[in-house]
């Protein structure tokens, strides 16, 4: 110190200077302190919860910003949103919601039962061509009988209708034609909002003071800070520019664990991986070849491989899903056996090996999964060609379903229906696959209009054994997630669906 | 040396225009139908969806028609709005582009401003022990990736200096010291690779020139080596040179990309790689002709450049 001082009046006033500027540096931090500073890897397309469904987007604006009529506790059950309570009439066609009151946008008009009624109309208007209107097909008409009252009549009687809901923001009412309004500027009525957004910058957003339960809410803000280095989201959380870091990957997390003033939260996340069969072209129309695909892979060996570990193997709905879900140990072709696997390809009178191409999905784990795959089905008698297209070649592929097998991911949700209906029921609009099963239609039709929860039930577990073995999908892992959470965020908790909508009740010390 | 300008004019309106034909097909050339690549990591798009975005891009029209629809816009500036912001992409293109800007400039001060006199001492000392260490950083230096160096200088002084690694961007005007030291590593690791090639080029170039004839005469005149060197010899050096920072522009251009990513500083290349991942056409096509602009007039200015270092060019052409 004493040597550097001597060097002359230059530095020393460079070095006061530094001083003065990391004082000023710590003070204007303690000033914000109650804003969190979040890393997330990848900058929305737009704002619109309405339009946009890329994950990127719907993190910040879904639970931050918007609510839906109903809402999701941490253990995944549908719990009171923008909704109080609902009754549904006794042939199940009509369903009345009484709203809270007390609820306003962010630009303090009160949220009223009309505002409901518009914003699911929106999501079905053709102007606005909402991803989402799937999810409110069975919709016919919806009223407002007062400003606190909403009726929903329906087509048919829809029991996924409430999980459906909870992915449904409302917005400010007279926006059914307009898509660009709230791309840019969100209004919702959720614990926080919008401030400002420098793209590929940050996200601000403050909290919203006229916030129905504001007791709850004790951050200042949020900023979410996007950061696509996975390496430079690790050095942030270290030095504590950043208190959390929502999503880690298997790699990152295994060196954050342990690490000073870093705790790591983990769950299982919703959203599988797959291998997908064409079931319209030889050799995978043949039942026995899917049934011999499925006893030909070591889910738990995949895991280990190519996600270090970090998973659990994959029946048609996740583990986390208590009422619905079927053991992977009741799945008899869960069980690797590469002997049955060749006498079921036998049996099926297809000549040995099989030949067939499988198309990646771009993405690191994906890649690395495939080649585990390609290698156990080449022990059981297939011969597996690797296809990496990038990623526009591969979706116009798999929406043409121009494969043999495509290796990839699928979103999930709380709600069978969400899971199946799309993928596997004749016709749906994601059945790429091309599989046809009349015996699954009927029971998926079935889980889909009975509101009796044992017969649901019922059915969702004869339809997963369906699929589990001879289905047009090996489900291979649900893969952990995990958050790096800095010891000073208290109250934050990981959602198996990556919400964080536990932000509203997240406070920093 | 008006007739150079006005040949080099010409050549550039023909190049900018060739840029333009190739940017505006490329929506068209992707294998597959680009609007339902755009939309395809949605699994859940409707055929009204698909149509209304291909009416809103004008591809329902004729191919020339088109073009010229997207060039007469283009000319003034309006390059369409962004596909998912609904933003117009020039404002976007606007909000990004200082920070690229500014850290060009500073890698290209420090790496070029650091190149003369490394190389004008690497050439005073040919074949010495202190040329050799340098000749060998400069081979490093050209090797090394700077992403990689970005991440191991970030993960350094993370280490090291926790407080000093700060991440992000924030305005000159807002936080002069805080952008200053937030470009600062960065601007290191893009500058080191120009360093390294441009001390060299000097080094050969002062070889070349201290052997000729006139630096004979300039010594055998009297004059001292610090002028013999400096006024005479770099000044005909200097000529390769300036070509050569013109040719790391464009290079800087590129790297920024990976070194935006890296240090997560909200510039073109970062607009670029998102535009990309999120296949937002109109905010490619317009991020790419300003890239491509931008690296036409710098070679542009480097012709003039010449011009101005040697008074021989100006009466050649």
């Amino acid at each position: 110190m004493l040597r550097i001082v001597k060097q002359g009046p230059g530095l020393r006033r460079a070095l006061r200077c530094g001083v003065a500027a990391a004082t000023f540096a710590l003070l204007a931090g303690a000033a914000s302190a109650q804003t969190l500073e979040v890393a997330v890897e990848a900058s929305p397309a737009g704002l619109d919860p309405h339009i946009v469904t890329a994950f990127a987007s719907s993190q910040i604006v879904l639970g931050p910003i918007y609510e839906g009529l109903t809402a999701l506790d941490k253990d995944l059950n549908i719990i009171p949103g923008l909704a109080q309570s609902w009754t549904a009439s006794a042939d199940g066609k009509t369903v009345t919601f009484k709203l809270r009151s007390g609820v306003t946008f962010h630009d303090g008009k009160p949220m009223e039962a009309e505002d409901v009624a518009s914003s699911l109309r929106r999501v079905l208007s053709k102007d606005v061509g909402s991803p989402l209107a799937s999810r409110l097909s069975a919709m016919e008409s919806a009223t407002a009988v007062d400003a606190t009252t909403l009726e929903l009549k329906l087509k048919e009687p829809s029991a996924p209708l409430l999980a459906s809901l909870t992915g449904i923001a409302i917005v400010p009412r007279g926006l059914e034609g307009n898509k660009d309004a709230l791309q840019r500027a969100p209004m919702g009525t959720g614990p926080f909002k919008f401030e400002e957004w420098q793209p590929n910058g940050f996200i601000r957003l403050a909290k919203h003071a006229g916030y129905w339960n504001t007791a709850e809410v004790k951050l200042a803000g949020v900023k979410f800070n996007f950061v696509p280095e996975a390496a430079t989201r690790q050095v942030g959380i270290g030095n504590g520019q950043f208190a959390l870091l929502p999503h880690v990957d298997a790699a990152t997390a295994l060196q954050l664990k342990g690490k000073p003033n870093i705790a790591m939260q983990e769950t299982t996340e919703l959203a599988y991986t797959l291998i997908g069969m064409n079931t319209s072209k030889p050799p995978f129309d043949n039942v026995k070849v899917r049934e011999a695909l499925n006893y030909a892979l070591n889910r738990k060996e995949i895991i280990d491989a190519a996600l270090f570990g970090s998973g659990a193997p994959a029946a048609p709905l996740p583990a986390v899903l208590k009422d619905w879900a079927v053991d992977v140990k009741d799945l008899p072709c869960y069980t690797y056996d590469p002997a049955k696997a060749q006498a079921l390809l036998k049996e099926a009178g297809v000549a040995t090996p099989v030949t067939v191409s499988m198309t990646v999905l771009p993405r690191q784990d994906i890649r690395d999964i495939a080649q585990v795959v390609q290698q156990q089905l080449g022990k059981a008698g297939f011969k597996v060609e690797l296809k990496n297209p990038e990623l526009g070649q591969f979706v116009q592929d798999w929406r043409n379903s121009n494969f043999d097998l495509f290796a990839s991911t699928n979103a999930g949700s709380i709600e069978p229906d969400d899971y199946f209906y799309r993928a596997f029921r004749t016709g749906g609009s994601t059945n790429v696959f091309k599989y046809s099963n009349p015996e699954l239609d009927t029971l998926l039709d079935k889980g889909r209009a009975t509101l009796d929860k044992p017969a649901r039930q019922a059915a969702y577990r004869d339809a997963q054994k369906i699929l589990g073995c001879t289905g047009p999908a090996a489900h291979i892992a649900y893969p952990t997630l995990f958050s790096a959470v800095r010891s000073n965020l208290q109250g934050y908790d990981i959602y198996a669906n990556r919400s964080l909508v536990s932000l509203g009740r997240a406070s920093l010390r | 040396m008006l007739r150079h300008l006005l040949q080099r004019g010409l050549d550039l309106l023909i190049v900018l225009f060739g840029i333009s034909v190739i940017v505006f097909l490329m929506i068209r050339l992707i294998p597959g139908d680009a609007v339902a690549i755009m939309l395809g990591a949605n699994t859940e798009v409707t055929p009204e969806r698909i149509a209304a975005m291909r009416g809103s891009l004008g591809l329902d029209r004729p191919l020339l028609e088109q073009y010229w629809v997207w060039l007469s816009r283009a000319v003034q500036g309006d390059f369409g709005t962004s596909i998912w912001t609904g933003r117009p992409v020039m404002q976007e293109i606007a909000a990004q582009i200082w920070p690229t800007l500014q850290l060009t400039l500073f890698s290209l001060v420090l790496g070029a401003g650091l190149a003369i006199p490394v190389g004008c001492l690497m050439a005073h000392w040919r074949g010495g022990r202190a040329d050799l260490v340098l000749r060998v950083g400069a081979i490093a230096g050209l090797t090394i990736p700077s992403f990689w160096l970005g991440i191991v200088m970030l993960i350094t002084v993370a280490t090291l200096a926790p407080s000093f690694a700060s991440l992000g961007y924030v305005p000159f005007s807002e936080d002069p010291l805080g952008n200053l030291q937030r470009l600062l590593l960065p601007a290191i690791a893009l500058a080191l690779p120009i360093l390294a090639n441009l001390s060299r080029l000097v080094r050969t170039a002062m070889l070349d020139a201290l052997g000729q004839d006139y630096i004979r005469t300039a010594r055998a005149k009297g004059l001292g080596e610090r002028a013999v060197l400096y006024r005479h010899a770099l000044r005909n050096a200097l000529i390769p040179f300036v070509t050569s920072v013109g040719i790391m522009t464009g290079y800087l251009l590129g790297g920024a990309i990976v070194v935006e990513q890296v240090f997560s500083i909200p510039g073109l290349g970062r607009l670029i790689l998102g535009a990309i991942a999120e296949r937002n056409y109109p905010l490619i096509q317009a991020t790419i002709l300003v890239v491509t602009v931008g690296f036409v007039l710098v070679n542009a200015l480097v012709d003039f450049a010449y011009a101005l270092i040697d008074p021989r060019l100006r009466t050649a052409s």
